[in-house]
This record gives C-alpha cells, structure tokens and sequence, in this order.
C-alpha cells in the first residue's frame, strides 16, 4: 500500500514538473516546443553565459552537498527515534529521488540553454538542489544506516553522549559511503550538463554552419568526470560492502 | 559503609518492550568480585538483563522499566544518577568484538578521554596508559609496535582482549559481557577466559554464555533464566550438578544429555 502511494506520488510530481516547464515555454513564447532551438544571442556570448551559469553552480553544489549530509544526520540521529515526522520527510526525500534524472535534465536545459540570460540564480539553483539534494541526502541517510550498531554501542556504553557517538564514529564509519553517494550525485549532474553543453552546441552548430566542432572536449571532459565518479563511488561500495 | 558484597543487586525488576514483557519480576544479587554467569535458552532476557544494568536499553524508545537496580548500593534509576558515571563504573563487552575503528591507542584512550576534560592527559600519562591496560590483557608485547594500527583490523582474539581492555582506564567496578566468546576459538576462548580469571577479583564479572562448559569453568556462581524469568541461581557446581528447579534440570541437561 505504501508502495503505491509513493509510486502516484511520484507521477504526480513528474507531471506537474512537466506540465510546469511546457506551460512555462508556451506563456514565455521560448520556441522549445514549438520548432526546435533557436536562440537571439550571438554564439560566443551565450556560451560564454553558459559556462558562467556553470562555474556558479560549483559553490551551490558544495552547499547542497554539505546541507544535504546534515539534513541526513539530523534525520537518522535525531528525528528518526523522536518523531513521527520522519517518516512523512523520508518518504519525500525517497520520492524525489527517485524521480528519473531525466526530467531534471529538461528542467536543466529549460533554465540553462533557453533561459540562459532571463534565468535567474535562483532557478539554476533550484533545479541543482532538486538533483542533487535528495540522492546525496537519501545515500547519506544509507551510509549512517550502515554503520553498524556494535560501534555505537560500544561508544554508548563507553559512556559517549550522542553528539560525540557522530561525531568520532558514525561519520567517520560513514564516510565512504557518504562519499560514493556524493560521487553518484555529481555523476549525475555532470552527465546531465554534458547533456545541456551538447543540446547546446548542437543548436549552435545548426545556426552556423561553417563552423569546426571544436567545443566537444569540453563535453568529453565532464563525461569523463562522471564515468571517473561513477566508478569511483562503486569502488567506494564495493569497498565498504567487503568490511 | 556496610555495603552487602554485592555490586547489583534487583528488587522486582520487570521490563516491557512495547507491550511484551521480556523480564519478569527478576530479583538477584551479584556477588562483587566474582565471576557470574548467566545462561538460558535464547530470547530468554539474558541480554535484556545485562543492559539494564548499564542503562543501554533506554536507548530503544519503547522501553518501560519497573522495579529497583542498584549498583555499589546506589538506585541507578535515581534522579541524581549520571549516566556517564554509571558507564565508567559499569563497562560492557560485547558478543561480536567491536574495537572501534580507530588506532589501537586510540581505543584505550577513547573512554578515558570522554571522561576527562579536554587535553588533561598528557601524552607521557596517555602512553603509561595504554601500556597498562595492554599489559593487563596480556596484549602489550603482541601489540607494542602496532599502537597505531586500525584495531579492526587486529586478529578477533586480540580485537576482544582490547575491548576489555579499553574499559581497565576508567576503573569500572563492574565488567557485563554479552557472549563474549562466541565469536571466537578454542584458543581464543580459553585465553579469554584466562584474563578474566585472572581479573576476577578486581572486577565483579557477569557473563551471558550459551556455553555450558565455559559457564562451569569461569563462573563461580550461575543464574538460570528462562522466558524472562529468572529460575534458579546458586553456586555454578551446585546448580549444574543438582539443579533444584526441573527447569533447570532440563536445560543443563538437555545440553548434557
Ligand atoms: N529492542 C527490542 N525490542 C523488542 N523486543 C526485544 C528487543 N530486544 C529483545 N527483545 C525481545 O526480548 C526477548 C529477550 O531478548 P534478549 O535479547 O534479552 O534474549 P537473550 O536471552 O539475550 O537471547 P539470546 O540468547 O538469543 O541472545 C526476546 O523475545 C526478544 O525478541
Ligand atoms: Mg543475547
């Protein structure tokens, strides 16, 4: 039963976050239903745009990956055994991240390649907070899951109080697994701005058409980035699975 | 003080996880500086029993404690009570050897360190220190040169002497062990048991065992529980070789048998 709850939850949330981005083009006028990607400004500024937009999500990516690893903590050490709320936030968190990362492409794409001037900081932001947020805090909340209950009860019954219990152990022990999570989640993003820079390029090849593909490497670079932390964070599982 | 020779001693004790009732009007008294044992069929309470005395299972929300604890005299349960001088009095050894993951030194100090203020221990007392608690376990000349190894990753024998070990800085008056050989071997068991031979005495040792053998060799007194109540309790020669409750008999000798 819970199951299906969550299952129409998340259609939900997929449809109003799609019929959101379709009603958005539409009302804007933007031509990304309509006839494909075209674009006003001249290549080299958009780019440029573009790649600004990016360098300013690095520090909104730290910030939701650090909010996220204590949002996690708060749930699993303190909300979890006190509240009835836990269960509501976790569920929601599991929703979210659940949500294929495909539609936060679009959303990605809508507010950084057709947005790219009118889109503000905080749409960009929003959109990197709703990728990453859920997957670091879900994997997170596995990670402190994991560690296993003899540490803290070793350290209980040594006669640590719970913040020292986190803070000398359960973070520690969860780390790894804390850091493949966070390697998925970055995975994620960068696949997914691959995805932008290539719409991207792709629109912009279109538009001139003498133009040397040159600006792939910057593609190969993030795809690679995201294979090198996808691989990282299975050797980070593979590892704490083994112990 | 004219303190009976016990270190705990229960009056009624009963406990509810939710609405089952794992203990049921327990009243017993440990003799200090001996070796108890407590045995019984699994999901009896033994456990349960055990935690109640160094208050860990307050941790599990649904936990309601009824009857009377004392430890060295004092009602655990009084409002005065530190829990962290309850667990520097009371230390606990567990079933599965749980060494933290930290270096072996660091585990020494781990409790120690909880205990004093910050930076009151100077490395020379740190290092006399760890020294001491190795060589009370029997541990030092094995572990001497690997002070900085992960303890986790020590043999499971050594991983379990350093879990006793780490409890001697904080001179606990009283040692709980949950099965505390279970996951060893043979060797590792006897040599276990040794230590806590040898430190019997110093400390009132109470012991959870399913090994019958091992409840004969250490203890010299045993505690017979079954469905959280507790059944017989005398001398462990006596109790094994003329249990008084058909219960009793039952079990030492259906394991006997
Ligand atoms: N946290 C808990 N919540 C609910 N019930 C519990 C909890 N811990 C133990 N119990 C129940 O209480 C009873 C006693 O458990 P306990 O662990 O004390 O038994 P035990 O004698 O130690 O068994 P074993 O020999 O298998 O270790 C069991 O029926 C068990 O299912
Ligand atoms: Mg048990």
């Amino acid at each position: 039963m819970k199951r299906s709850v969550l299952i129409y939850q998340s259609i939900a949330l997929i449809t109003l976050a799609v019929a959101f981005i379709l009603f958005w083009s539409f009302s804007k006028g933007t031509p990304f239903v309509e006839s494909g990607l075209t674009f006003d400004e001249t290549a080299a500024d958009s780019y440029s745009v573009l790649q600004e937009n990016l360098y300013r999500m690095v520090p909104i990516l730290l910030g939701s990956i650090f909010f996220s690893i204590a949002i996690a903590f708060y749930l699993e050490e303190w909300l979890a055994e006190t509240s009835w709320i836990y269960g509501i936030i976790a569920q929601q968190i599991t929703i979210l991240a659940s949500i294929p990362s495909l539609l936060y492409g679009l959303l990605g794409l809508y507010f950084f390649v057709l947005q790219s001037e009118k889109g503000s900081f905080f749409t960009h932001a929003l959109t990197f907070v709703l990728l990453v947020m859920p997957i670091t805090i879900q994997s997170t909340q596995k990670a402190i899951r994991g560690v296993d209950i003899s540490v803290r009860e070793a350290a209980f019954a040594l006669g640590a109080n719970r913040w020292r219990v986190v803070v000398d152990h359960v973070f520690p022990n969860a780390f790894p697994t804390i850091v493949a999570g966070i390697c998925t989640a970055i995975s994620r993003v960068l696949a997914i701005t691959a995805l932008i820079i290539i719409v991207y390029i792709w629109k912009e090849h279109t538009l001139q058409s003498g133009d040397t593909f040159n600006i792939p490497s910057s593609v190969i670079v993030l795809l690679s980035f995201a294979l090198l932390s996808s691989v990282i964070s299975s050797f980070l599982e593979k590892k704490t699975n083994l112990t | 003080m004219e303190t009976s020779n016990h270190s705990i001693e229960t009056q009624n004790l009963s406990l509810w996880y939710g609405d089952f009732q794992a203990l049921i009007d327990v009243s017993v008294n440990i003799p200090a500086g001996k070796i108890t044992s407590l045995i019984g069929p699994s999901g009896c309470g033994k456990t349960t029993l055990l935690r109640c005395f160094n208050r860990v299972n307050e941790r599990y929300g649904n936990v309601t404690t009824k009857g009377e604890i004392k430890i060295l005299g004092k009602n655990i349960y009084d409002p005065d009570v530190s829990l962290l001088e309850l667990r520097k009095t009371v230390g606990m050894v567990f079933q599965r050897p749980n060494p933290l993951p930290i270096s072996v030194y660091d585990n020494i100090l781990f409790g120690l360190r909880i205990h004093s203020p910050f930076g009151s221990l100077t490395r020379s007392q740190s290092d006399e220190i760890v020294e001491e608690a190795l060589t009370s376990v029997f541990l030092w000349d094995d572990l001497k040169d690997k002070l900085k190894t992960r303890a986790t990753s020590l043999q499971l024998e050594q991983q379990q002497k350093l879990c006793i070990a780490r409890l001697l800085p904080l001179k606990p008056q009283i040692i709980l062990m949950d099965e505390p050989c279970s996951a060893l071997d043979a060797k590792g068991t006897l040599a276990v048991e040794e230590l806590m031979s040898v430190l019997a005495g110093t400390y009132t040792f109470l012991i959870v065992t399913h090994n019958m053998a091992q409840a004969r060799r250490v203890s010299s007194e045993c505690i017979y529980m079954f469905l959280g109540e507790l059944i017989e309790h005398r001398e462990t020669q006596a109790l094994f070789e003329t249990p008084e409750h058909p219960k009793t008999a039952d079990y030492v000798q259906m394991r006997y048998g």
